[in-house]
């Protein structure tokens, strides 16, 4: 039986004339299925999930018809859709209402006016299943971005619902709490056979267990199949959502592999075996040394020493780097390593108590005061909302500069002339953080700074990010940036650092580095290692592919 | 903070005894009584606070002296003049009550100061949370807005700075002024924009389909009930003995202190023994662990 079934259903926002937001859907979810939407920002996913439950359906005009347990959506009674449906948010912060972890987890079950026995004993099951005890008692305020969201999810199954709904729920948090947040989703779904529909931008973790994918455009349905078989669907339609498949994926299409396309690395290792039995010719992507010698370094960082608090343990434990003018560096790492702190005290957010800053060779205290950030030095932070005070886009950007053909220029470089006129928050996440990264723009910098830049953006957009950062590193910019994304690390930057235990231990290529790492690397390389040497990115391993394939045929 | 024993009974025990203490801290003027009002929770404050209480209380005694000689300049009733200014006399006995009035702020001070401590928000709505659902949530609300507005803000002056639009120390008031006018304005968006997607959350998890109820993590052990009991005896013989005079004290215009001695003991004893239950519990607590880790 089905769980939900959709007919016909179109919807428009009040605010779009004759735009569809979703046109003409039609769609049924089984029970205990684990479906997974994709799409480009803005193409109706949320729209539609949104549609699922009554109190968040947003307002405008509709058609067509929703089935919940064969029943009317519209007719099932507030209470029942309130326990039955669960449905986490994209934001971990604001979707929390108490102040404390065991009072969140309660939170539903208060509403719906239990009794304290059953509370206890729900409260309880929930804290043990999720593993949150050792937090049972904390500040919601202190927790991390992963534990919140599990405390979200959390308080939801502490009702008891039969359908799990997750709009893009990973978003705003670092891979590794983001892995262990899909694997509890997966979890939940084997273990309680609860139906889950998820819209997600990460799908390697999802696409081996999901059992549908739904690919959305525009409003529409244009994929709806096994994820194994969805990718030749985009491919051959040369669609833009090809780009957000799993490495293995596309590295299968794009080099034309038959058979059964791999899913996981495993797979694909198992794939690239069967290919090559014998030991490819050409098995290395040629990669040049690292310069050591800087003779002209941007930014020089010696020796840092900082803590927080004069009884805390140091954060950075002789932090020492140097970046060559005109190049992307990237510093990867674990979780409050300490590289974001590294981005705070070049720009003097924090005060390292022992070392040495240097920019352009001139030591940072030198800097008179605000002259450091004319034309020098600029940050994006890693929540981009944190740069808007204006209500149009326009306005903020005046605020830095009074050309107005300045502006013109930026925004053109940055993508985002038609959106001048909007409210900075009405923007989707990647639209924000160009928004953002044209606002620093404007300061005209050197050296640019840019902290966590890939966070809650959609591999469409972090191409089109990637090519905005190229054309600055060729204008002669600096850029160094912190981030938890290797594989766009390995794809766009020129070096990269290894943060950890508080300093930097190494700096290599891109190839180099991932290419001698096998557990922090990126999934092309860990899926390709036994055959190629340094294939860091899909495109090197289709390019090796290819290269030994033409030659043998 | 170290471990408080009495903060781990139940809140409304904790709120029992803090009624109790405020009530009777205010009530009793007899500086014997006043006396062992400030040490009890004074010793408690310390307790809860660290070192840093003790800071807090050394600037108590500056607080002390100014209530103490400004009383005889409002007040001037009393017979022993001390000398005359501008034609006003400056009394002994208005100085005397300026004591007693000084006594009762600091002692308030630092009683309250420990309540802050020991019923935090959270307990406060455990307590009130089945009277007043929706004010109780209200309250929960604000006490997890608070903390979340003052990290936003500090994050939104960070990312400011770091473009070069923070203040710098040299800049004017006026700027200062401008960019901390700048900030609040994106606080308030920020949190407007933000409280649209906590009330479809709360929505989402049932709010407002039926009558709320409040869950709590506390429960009345035995300890709690032999604690209130002990608490009412206390209380009551402390009543038994100011109703009967045992504890008066007027300093205006003449002084008339009730001498402790005596059947008058009892009541002294009863009050400091009544303020001392946390610190005793605390002491306690020390002195079984020591015992139980020696038989270790």
């Amino acid at each position: 039986m089905e769980h939900f079934k959709i007919e016909n259903l179109s919807f428009s926002y009040p605010t779009s004339k004759d735009k569809k937001s979703l046109d003409n859907v039609s769609l049924r979810i089984e029970k205990g299925e684990y479906v997974v939407l994709c799409g480009k920002s803005g193409s109706g996913k949320t729209t539609l999930l949104r549609h699922l439950k009554t109190v968040l359906t947003p307002h405008g005009k509709r058609m067509g018809e929703i089935y919940f347990n064969g029943a009317a959506l519209k007719d099932v009674d507030n209470r029942t859709q309130s326990a039955k449906i669960g449905y986490v948010m994209q934001n971990p912060d604001d979707q929390i209402v108490t102040d404390k972890v065991w009072h969140e987890l309660a939170f539903g079950l208060e509403s719906l006016g239990c009794d304290q026995k059953t509370m206890r004993s729900r409260v309880a099951e929930m804290a043990c299943y999720f593993g949150i005890q050792d937090w049972f008692h904390r500040d919601v305020a202190v927790l991390s971005g992963g534990q919140k969201q599990i405390l979200n999810l959390a308080s939801i199954m502490a009702m008891q619902p039969e359908v799990l709904i997750l709009d893009e729920p990973t978003s705003q948090l670092d891979p590794i709490a983001a892995s262990d947040f899909l694997n509890t989703v997966r979890k939940i779904n084997t273990e309680l056979g609860t139906t889950v529909i998820i819209t997600e931008h990460r799908l390697e973790d999802i696409f081996p267990y999901a059992d549908r994918a739904i690919v959305m455009d525009s409003g529409r349905i244009i994929a709806d199949d096994t994820p194994r078989n969805i990718g030749k669907l985009l491919y051959e339609q040369n669609n833009p959502m090809f780009t957000a498949m799993p490495t293995p994926v596309r590295v299968f299409y794009n080099a034309d592999g038959d058979g059964d396309c791999p899913l996981t690395v495993r797979e694909g290792r198992a794939w690239l075996n069967k290919e090559f039995e014998i030991k490819p010719q050409i098995a290395e992507i040629p990669c040049k040394n690292i310069d050591d010698d800087i003779e002209y370094p941007a930014l020089s960082l010696k020796e840092l020493w900082f803590r927080y608090e004069k009884d805390t343990p140091d954060i950075l434990r002789g932090v020492s780097l140097e970046i060559p003018a005109s190049s992307i560096t990237a510093i990867v790492g674990g979780n409050g390593a300490g590289k974001s702190t590294t981005l705070k005290a070049i720009c003097g957010i924090c005060k390292p108590y022992r070392g040495k800053i240097k920019v352009f060779g001139k030591p940072v205290n030198k800097f008179k005061s605000g002259e450091l950030f004319r034309n020098c030095i600029s940050m994006l932070p890693q929540d981009p909302k944190s740069l808007f005070v204006k209500n149009k886009v326009i306005d903020d950007l005046a605020e830095m500069t009074k050309k107005k053909n300045k502006i013109t220029e930026i925004a053109e470089t940055c993508q985002i002339t038609e959106l001048l006129e909007n409210h900075p928050y009405d923007l989707s996440g990647g639209e924000q953080q160009r928004a953002a990264l044209a606002k620093v723009l404007l300061t005209e910098p050197k050296i640019l700074l840019l902290d966590e830049p890939t966070k809650g953006m959609d591999s469409f957009f972090k191409e089109t990010f990637a090519s905005i950062l190229q054309k600055l590193k060729e204008q002669g910019i600096t850029i160094l940036m912190v981030s938890h994304d290797v594989e766009f690390c390995a794809k766009y930057a020129d070096r990269v650092s290894m943060f950890f235990d508080g300093q930097i231990l190494t700096t290599e290529t891109p190839q180099n580095f991932f290419g001698s790492n096998s557990f922090y690397t990126t999934a092309a390389n860990r899926m390709s290692k036994h055959v190629f040497k340094n294939a860091v990115t899909a495109e090197n391993v289709v390019e090796l592919y290819r290269k030994n394939k033409g030659g043998t045929v | 903070m170290k471990q408080d024993s009495f903060s781990k009974l139940h809140p409304a025990v904790n709120l029992l005894f803090f009624i109790g203490a405020i009530c009777f801290g205010v009530l009793l003027q007899h500086p014997v009584y006043l006396l062992a009002g400030i040490f009890a929770s004074g010793v408690y404050y310390f307790f809860l606070n660290g070192r840093k209480g003790m800071k807090n209380i050394l600037l108590m005694i500056p607080l002390f002296i100014f209530i103490t000689l400004f009383n005889p300049i409002v007040n001037t009733r009393g017979v022993t003049v001390l000398f005359t200014y501008f034609d006003r006399p400056y009394t002994l006995e208005a100085l005397i009550y300026g004591v007693a009035v000084a006594a009762t702020f600091v002692l308030m001070l630092l009683w309250f100061g420990c309540y802050g401590k020991v019923l935090t928000g959270d307990k406060f709505t455990c307590l009130f949370g089945n009277l007043a659902p929706s004010l109780s949530l209200l309250l929960v609300m604000v006490f997890r807005m608070i903390p979340n507005l003052l990290q936003k803000a500090k994050q939104i002056v960070g990312a400011r700075s770091s473009i070069g639009k923070g203040t710098a120390e040299k800049s004017s008031i006026k700027d200062k002024l401008g960019s901390g006018m700048t900030v609040i304005g994106v606080l308030t968006s920020w949190a407007l924009e933000g409280s649209i997607t906590t009330s479809d959350s709360m929505r989402s998890r049932g709010y407002g389909t039926s009558k709320r109820t409040s869950f709590t993590v506390y429960r009345m052990t035995n300890t709690d009930w032999i604690l209130t009991f002990v608490m009412f005896i206390l209380l009551g013989v402390v009543i038994f003995f100011a109703a009967n005079g045992g504890m008066n004290a007027e300093f205006l215009p003449e002084r008339n202190i009730t001498p402790i001695n005596g059947f008058n003991v009892i009541g002294f004893i009863a009050y400091l023994g009544y303020l001392m239950i946390p610190t005793i519990l605390n002491v306690k607590e020390v002195i079984q662990w020591n015992i139980s880790r020696s038989k270790i």
